[in-house]
């Protein structure tokens, strides 16, 4: 039986990299531009200055003391080098490092040398926060703060490998190529929760994946393999919740109010990484594809790599890019110059030419035939194309108690089926971030931090 | 700064200039003219059976009626653009005609006309379809009721005696007399007018069911249009709700009810069977009831429409001055489909039964 959530859309799933080994990135970057704020919190303060000698893994950015919301994450450097400046970055302050190739290991980092069973909960979750490990699916919410604020207060621990998004294949080569050290961090987080129970959710168009895990899992209790429908947004973690234990989260809650708590594939090997070898999150895969790369793959980059040394590194581009998008290509962010830095919630490069045949054409007129579509496929239930009519129409009431605009997940289904290219995603999103009457000033709105936080489709 | 080897430039391009939009960024394949176009191909079959059974005059008033739709479409645009101070050397038609929606207007208008129109009937309609009961309203997506279907209810009041000349199939027919007297046509009622009066059509089930009898150009083939429905049902074009609910409620109560002297359960069945092959109902329930705009998204909504059509359907067959109900029936819940939607919907995602008692506040 295979679990699936409701709605979703079945994609052309251009996965072509599938069979293309995880690579590491060669040649490596002769400089990285590694910004402090990488995850979902507070920016990390830098702790060093331009002319240090960095080692690769040395902890260069941490929660400065005053910070009292404690969303902190720390930095390493992911290469050994000189500190070359530091510099202000789209509004986060980056630390520029220039490689020195000498690949020198920081002296400080060493494997966790307890056993599993002697450690307690505590102790893993300080590892996990000194490796600056987050969530690695693309929401980049630290690891550690997650599993604090989940003790005692779960029953499921729920491992995300559907990787549903198209061009994704970093987590198929992952489970393919190492799926002991996934399954060894599973363990970990099990550990730390007190939990006896995990399950990893696989998409059914990995059964080579699914066959691994299970021939590694045969007679564990504590782990099992749930094969899931292949569609759209399956691996959002609402939803995937949802269609695995059939409990639903209010729009304002959180996984735990279901009492599940949701990591990706990678994030694991990274907490046994962590672990094993000691090295702190400096590294992670990264599917490079696009109809204007040469040669699309799967590579493991040093974080804080700018995109074009990564396209450089697989064979260049064969073609000039019209867009170029950080992420997958229904939830990630284009760009506006090929100098953007991989962090650790990027997942992939897409470079994509004015003439690649799945790219969204807004010339033509954007109409609304109200045909339904958006409708049938919105994993959270909504309609989009009244929601979309009641915002431009100005009736904000009847958008949020009535037809549900906060459980929007911003996976971009609506907009992707839509016949008339009609921007449902956006008039949605406007509608869930539209101004609380009475609440903040004209002033207060511009400030995205006086915003109500709000959940996306962001795989975690 | 940035090593910019990798990307062929002409020397006068400094930089690559990406396009900056906000996700998603790929595109499903579908769109409005592709959807539109499955929708031509699914009525192609039933309208070539319209021709072959009736004659080349259908399809010059199919040509008629579709010309003129496009032609009303593109003039519409271009004086609403100008009352609403648009600029008019921007007008650009090409849009609004090449997602064939006119188009579709059009053929679906033709074939709810009786062969015996006279030539300038359909441009009338058309007139009216675009016109008012369109682009008045907004355009594609936009209005309220379903454009063909007014007009041919417009077109109904106007000129009865002209809407209701029903022909015999295989009689020979003038393709381009522009009005055609009695002496010209061989007069035949089609087989709903003798279930009105309580009475079985002559013709088999066979003959209803393939539409070798009288009728309008596109209604006569039950099959035919039938399996122009599977077609977008396989195209995911359509959602099978609103014709099942509406053939099934047809079906349902013209058994219970049936305006027949009943002599067995057989009747009732076989009455049934003839409601459902005669008169405009697949075509109606196939491909005028799913219009998208007139029709409602929310699974529960479509089902409570497609009932809501039968039921109406079948009182009109029963007790109205008109022989069919279907266009009445059809008009009638395009009134309801925003609160079919607003009072059918699903629950959102997480959504929660408000706690009694609880205080209203206006913070999420």
């Amino acid at each position: 039986m295979s679990y699936t959530i409701a709605g979703g859309v079945r994609m052309e799933e251009y996965k072509r990299t599938r069979r293309q080994q995880i690579k590491r990135m060669s040649p490596a970057p002769r400089c990285v531009c590694i910004p402090m704020l990488q995850h979902a919190g507070t920016p990390s303060t830098p702790l060093v200055s331009p002319g240090d000698i960095v080692c690769r893994g040395q902890l260069i950015g941490e929660a400065s003391p005053e910070d009292e919301h404690g969303g902190d994450c720390r930095v390493h450097a992911s290469v050994s080098g000189r500190v070359t400046r530091i510099l202000e970055r789209d509004g986060a302050v980056c630390v520029e490092i220039e490689n020195d190739f000498e690949d020198r290991l920081s002296p400080e980092l060493k494997p966790f040398d307890k056993r599993l069973s002697d450690t307690s909960s505590d102790e893993i979750i300080e590892i996990i926060k000194n490796a600056g490990i987050a969530g690695l699916g693309g929401a980049a919410v630290p690891t550690h703060i997650k599993l604090r604020a989940a003790i005692g207060k779960t029953d499921t621990l729920i491992i995300n490998g559907t990787e549903c998004e198209p061009f994704f294949t970093s987590n198929h080569r992952l489970m393919l190529e190492s799926p002991a050290s996934v399954i060894n961090g599973v363990k970990i987080l099990l550990k730390t929760l007190s939990l006896r129970r995990a399950t990893i959710a696989v998409a059914d168009n990995k059964p080579d994946a699914v066959s691994k895990l299970e021939g590694l899992l045969v007679g564990s209790a504590l782990i099992k393999v749930k094969v899931c429908k292949t569609k759209y947004p399956q691996g959002a973690q609402r939803q995937l919740i949802s269609a695995l234990t059939g409990r639903e989260i209010a729009p304002d809650g959180l996984p735990i109010d279901a009492r599940c708590l949701v990591f990706n594939v990678e994030t694991c090997a990274a907490i046994f990484r962590a672990f094993a070898k000691g090295i702190p999150l400096i590294e992670r895969v990264v599917t490079v594809d696009g109809d204007c790369v040469r040669e699309p793959g799967n590579v493991l980059v040093p974080l804080g790599t700018s995109a074009l040394d990564v396209l450089d590194a697989c064979g260049g581009l064969k073609k000039p890019p019209s867009a170029l998008i950080l992420g997958g290509p229904m939830t990630g962010a284009a760009q506006c110059d090929l100098s953007a830095p991989i962090v650790k919630g990027t997942r992939a490069i897409l470079a994509f030419s004015r003439d690649f045949e799945g790219i969204g054409r807004y010339e033509q007129t954007p109409t609304c035939i109200h045909c339904g579509k958006c409708a049938e496929v919105c994993p959270a239930r909504l309609l989009p194309n009244y929601i979309a009519d009641l915002y431009n129409a100005g009736m904000h009431d009847e958008i949020a108690d009535e037809f549900g605009a906060d459980a929007c997940i911003e996976c971009g289904a609506c907009s992707y089926v839509c016949p008339g290219y009609y921007p449902v995603t956006q008039y949605v999103k406007m509608a869930k971030h539209r101004p609380i009457k009475n609440q903040l000033t004209e002033n207060e709105l511009t400030n995205n931090s006086a915003l109500p936080p709000t959940t996306t489709a962001a795989e975690e | 700064m940035f090593k910019l080897k990798s990307i062929p430039q002409p020397p006068s391009v400094k930089a690559p200039a990406l396009t900056m939009s906000s996700p998603p960024h790929i595109k499903h394949p579908d769109n409005t003219r592709t959807l539109m176009l499955d929708v031509l191909i699914a009525l192609t079959p039933a309208y070539v059976w319209g021709v072959y059974i009736f004659g080349l005059r259908a399809l010059v008033l199919g040509v008629i009626s579709v010309f003129s739709c496009v032609l009303f479409e593109a003039g519409a645009v271009f004086v609403l653009r100008r009352l609403n101070g648009g600029n008019a050397r921007e007008w650009n038609p090409a849009p609004t005609i090449l997602d064939l929606s006119a188009v579709v207007t059009g053929t679906l208008l033709a074939m709810n006309l009786p062969v015996s129109a006279p030539l300038w009937l359909p441009v009338i309609g058309s007139a009216f379809a675009i016109i008012v009961v369109k682009q008045l309203y907004g355009g594609i997506g936009k209005n309220i009721f379903n454009p063909a279907l007014s007009a041919v209810v417009f077109l109904t009041l106007l000129f009865p005696a002209a809407m209701t000349n029903f022909t015999a199939p295989h009689t020979p027919i003038s393709p381009l007399k522009i009005t055609l007297s009695s002496a010209d046509i061989v007069a035949a009622a089609p087989p709903l007018a003798a279930l009105k009066q309580g009475v079985f059509p002559a013709e088999s089930m066979f003959t209803l069911l393939i539409g070798d009898h009288a009728g309008t150009i596109g209604e006569v083939s039950t099959l035919l249009l039938i399996a122009g429905g599977i077609y977008l049902l396989v195209r995911r074009v359509i959602s099978w709700r609103i014709p099942v609910a509406f053939m099934g409620a047809v079906g349902l109560i013209t058994i219970i009810f049936p305006k027949v002297a009943l002599a067995s359960d057989v009747i009732a069945l076989s009455f049934a069977m003839r409601q459902l092959t005669c008169g405009g109902l697949a075509l109606g329930a196939i491909f005028m009831a799913t219009d998208y705009a007139t029709s409602p998204v929310t699974p529960a909504g479509r089902l409570i429409y497609g009932v809501g059509c039968g039921i109406i359907t079948v009182i009109i067959r029963y007790y109205g001055v008109y022989t069919d109900g279907v266009p009445f029936a059809i008009l009638i819940m395009n009134i309801f489909v925003w609160y079919l939607d607003r009072y059918a919907k699903p629950k959102y995602f997480g959504w929660t039964k408000p706690s009694k008692g609880a205080v209203q506040t206006d913070d999420r």
